[in-house]
């Protein structure tokens, strides 16, 4: 009987792997990326350049690492409504650490612990009270959101760490700016964490039926809980990126992203019903998004309707993704 | 009291109702009236039919084939909402009464009287509750909250309701069973008032006393069919499970294979002493089973068997007592202590509790041994899913399970293939310990043969089962001795070779002895 648990040779794993990758969510999302960003060629002067490129990759990137932690929330059939104001939050908490003097290494790191630690609170509110994640979160985005203000009473901390900045912002490698090389890192970890690792199938059964996982021998509230804790270690990496972009702890940082992030995860075709998700899916749905909105600005559209057409475009996508 | 009923026309008539799922024929030309005043009780096991056939009744299901005339006139091709329009209710087992609102306002839901067009008049609407009630002799207030109320108040709200919107065919699906036998009684004054009325009723229910005691007919249904109807009356409840059985197969392909396991050595696998839950598990239960030995379950539904599947199996957390596995204690409420102790689960519900519906099979299988299925057995983090292909296609020859591949959604499948693939996920494994709760409801004939078979083959490779099991023939083709189960307690044990007439009329003994209840 353990003639079908034989050792996978390189060349089948590589075809498991491009299989992944190459059916990243519904074809539809594809077709819609490749009409805007026809659209944009036609009609946005010089829209179709290097630099634009890379402009949408800078403005992309923190959506991105973001959206892949919230394609775990969501494949478990969650919501983190609370990752806007644990930007602005984990940004505010680096902020005051280097101003501390704090090493940046450690800093970082402390960051990205407390960033997992709020997430598992969500996930243990969430499963242990059983309350919807979607009011759970909810509280805990005002509750970060006063506590990012009140640290310095809704100033700025100006951060002066040259390392920091440089290493998580500022700096490139082989002449790829240092965000993208985030957002990179994040991207595969989340490809391997949702697709090729035991968590990701346990996350998978757990939003397709926890009754069925639990029947399995899955245990679904850990499940769920971790889900939590990844989201929220992404929204710190996001506050990092940020911060060190902006070379300050700034307390409306993160305000709104959580509309891009779960828009992005949705319209890359994993499902708000839980059950189904692509890590590529919700990358490609976060540079549509970040494309929609270079683009109307490129358009010389002002920023008020540009909201208006990524609410249209989002209830859209969603809707036509409703599986 | 019973009525003569031959020179009448009926109510209801269902004439050749035929149905099928998929390639399954579910109900074969069912020929089945209600007159006037009557009581007609619908008997069979689990999975025969019945709530099919009162489903195409209410109008939830279309028949294949055949017609249902209400009064004479055909009404085949009408909706729900019509059929309740000429007087078909259904009164459900889980009541279907919003427990915040009172009375009057559940009775006259959608209903209600109104000030000037638009404002609840709620003293006009109290008032007509009452009136309503207190026709039927109800002793129920309208302003009561109905989660004040307890179960046969319930029940009797929820018949005054179908009775108010003009039902004359009522369905009653187990209507006793949360009762205690004092509402049971009042029920059947309800009923018996009913009839004088000229309400007909079609009574549902798995108890034999209950039947004879309130029933002007009986028929059984078996298999898909109908069995001849019989006048209350002229028959017994020993020629009725007699009826029963009549449909099996006797011949049966599993019974042929069944091993003689009594002349082997009893070599223990589970142990079970005292294993108590705080809901129904109350007075604690223990058993053996020896390795490779089929232990049958039988008793009525709710009378804990499941709970006790669960509990095993680590599902339920306040679950007291000590299990042994080949001699080693199991940690109680983790399903992941149960599973690498050796346990595996078919529960009940396949869709709900057994699969991941619009998962594919491949991933519905691997879910207890994704750690197996790591690259080299284990060795590296890293799953690919070809491992989890692999072991599906292993498992889809051996337990010839019929889909197009291991990618395919498992809700594309047949009720039988889909419960091979929940086979499938414990037999990778190697389950040594099998608990089977229900496994071949709603699935065809055929396939429970199959089951029956792939059951067989697990034990005569070294495994254990505890099946549960509402279909006595079932037990008594399949199991090698069998426990009845009642009220949460175990009655007597029975070795191999009861035949299901003997299976059943010990359970009513047992119902008897453990309720104290006199014999009729």
């Amino acid at each position: 009987m353990s003639s079908f648990l034989s050792q996978t040779d390189l060349k089948s794993s590589a075809n498991n792997i491009i299989s992944v990758l190459s059916k990243p969510g519904p074809h539809f999302t594809y077709i819609l990326f490749f009409i805007v960003i026809g659209f944009f060629i036609l009609f946005a002067p010089n829209f179709a350049t290097l630099g634009t490129a890379s402009a949408i990759g800078r403005i992309t990137a923190v959506v991105t690492i973001m959206a892949v932690g919230m394609t775990f929330v969501i494949v478990c059939a969650e919501i983190d409504l609370s990752v806007g104001s644990h930007v602005s939050f984990a940004a505010m908490v680096a902020g005051i650490l280097l101003y501390k003097d704090l090493p940046g290494w450690l800093t970082a790191s402390l960051v990205l612990g407390l960033g997992a630690f709020v997430g598992a609170i969500n996930g243990i509110i969430v499963t242990k009270l059983k309350i919807p994640s979607f009011l759970v979160t909810l509280g805990m985005l005002s509750v970060l959101r006063g506590l990012a203000l009140s640290f310095t009473g809704s100033m700025p901390v100006p951060i002066v760490n040259r390392d920091y900045v440089d290493v998580l912002a500022g700096g490139s490698m082989l002449g790829v700016p240092a965000p993208i090389w985030w957002t990179l890192v994040t991207v595969v970890v989340g490809v391997y964490i949702l697709h090729f690792s035991i968590f990701g199938r346990r996350a998978l059964a757990t939003g397709g039926n926890t009754t069925a996982a639990q029947f399995s021998g899955i245990a679904t509230d850990e499940i769920r809980i971790a889900a939590f804790a990844l989201c929220g270690v992404t929204a710190a990496l996001a506050g990092l990126v940020l911060s060190a972009r902006s070379a300050a702890g700034n307390p409306m940082l993160g305000q709104g992203l959580e509309l891009d992030v779960i828009a992005a995860v949705i319209i890359g075709g994993t499902s708000l019903f839980g059950g189904r998700g692509f890590i590529v899916g919700s990358v490609i749905g976060a540079i549509f998004i970040g494309t929609l909105g270079f683009g109307l600005i490129v358009m010389g559209l002002s920023t008020n309707i540009q909201e208006v057409l990524k609410g249209v475009i989002i209830i859209g996508a969603v809707s036509l993704n409703r599986k | 009291m019973p009525i003569e009923i031959s020179n009448k026309n009926p109510l209801l008539e269902m004439q050749k109702i035929t149905k099928y799922f998929g390639e399954n024929r579910v109900l074969d030309e069912i020929g089945f009236n209600l007159y006037s005043g009557e009581v007609h009780a619908l008997l069979g096991e689990n999975g025969a039919g019945k709530s099919t056939l009162m489903k195409i009744l209410i109008g939830v299901y279309r028949a294949d084939f055949g017609k249902i005339l209400i009064d004479g006139i055909d009404t085949t091709d009408l909706s729900v909402s019509h059929r309740r329009a000429r007087g078909i209710a259904m009164i459900f087992q889980e009541l279907s009464l919003i427990p915040n609102l009172t009375v009057a306002e559940n009775l006259l839901l959608g209903r209600e009287p109104l000030h000037a067009g638009w404002l609840i008049n709620f003293k006009s609407l109290r008032l007509q509750a009452q009136k309503t009630l207190d026709a039927y002799d109800f002793p129920i207030k309208a302003e009561t909250p109905v989660e004040k109320l307890g179960f046969a108040q319930r029940q009797m709200v929820e018949i005054v309701k179908a009775l108010s919107s003009g039902a004359r065919i009522l369905i009653m699906d187990e209507p006793t069973s949360s009762l205690t036998s004092s509402e049971e009684e009042k029920l059947f004054n309800i009923i018996r008032s009913l009839k004088m009325k000229g309400i007909g009723i079609i009574y549902i229910s798995h108890r034999m006393a209950e039947i004879f005691k309130i029933s002007d007919r009986i028929s059984v249904i078996c298999d898909g069919r109908l069995l001849p109807t019989q006048k209350t009356l002229d028959t017994n409840d020993i020629k009725i499970s007699e009826l029963m059985s009549q449909g099996d197969r006797q011949d049966s392909l599993a019974a042929q294979f069944k091993p003689k396991l009594s002349d082997q050595p009893f070599r223990s696998r589970l142990t079970v002493s005292n294993l108590r839950t705080s809901h129904k598990l109350k007075s604690g239960i223990s058993l053996e089973i020896a390795k490779g030995e089929v232990l049958g379950v039988a008793g009525l539904v709710g009378s804990g068997r499941s709970t006790l599947a669960k509990a095993l199996f680590g599902l339920i957390p306040d679950a007291k007592g000590i299990v042994k596995v080949d001699g080693n204690c199991v940690k109680l409420g983790s399903t992941t202590n149960a599973i690498s102790a050796g346990f595996g689960f078919v529960p009940e519900d396949r869709r709900e509790e057994g699969l991941i519906i619009h998962h594919s099979l491949a991933s519905n299988i691997s879910l207890p041994h994704l750690k197996k299925l790591q690259i080299g057995g284990g060795k590296l983090p890293i799953i690919f899913s070809k491992s989890a292909d692999e072991m599906f296609n292993y498992m889809r020859k051996y337990l010839r399970i019929i889909c197009r591949s291991g990618k395919q959604q498992a809700s594309e499948l047949s009720g039988g293939n889909q419960q091979k693939v929940v086979f499938a996920k414990w037999l990778a494994a190697n389950a040594k310990i099998l608990i089977l709760d229900e496994p071949t409801s709603g699935v065809d004939v055929n396939a429970k043969e199959e089951m029956r078979m792939i059951i067989r083959n697990a034990t005569a490779s070294g495994a254990s089962v505890l099946l549960i099991s509402s279909e006595i023939e079932e037990l008594s083709l399949t199991a090698d001795r069998i426990v009845i189960m009642i009220d949460g307690q175990l009655g007597r044990s029975l070795p191999a070779g009861f035949s299901a007439t003997e299976i059943r009329t010990s359970i009513q003994e047992d119902v008897h002895m453990i309720r104290k209840e006199p014999v009729l």
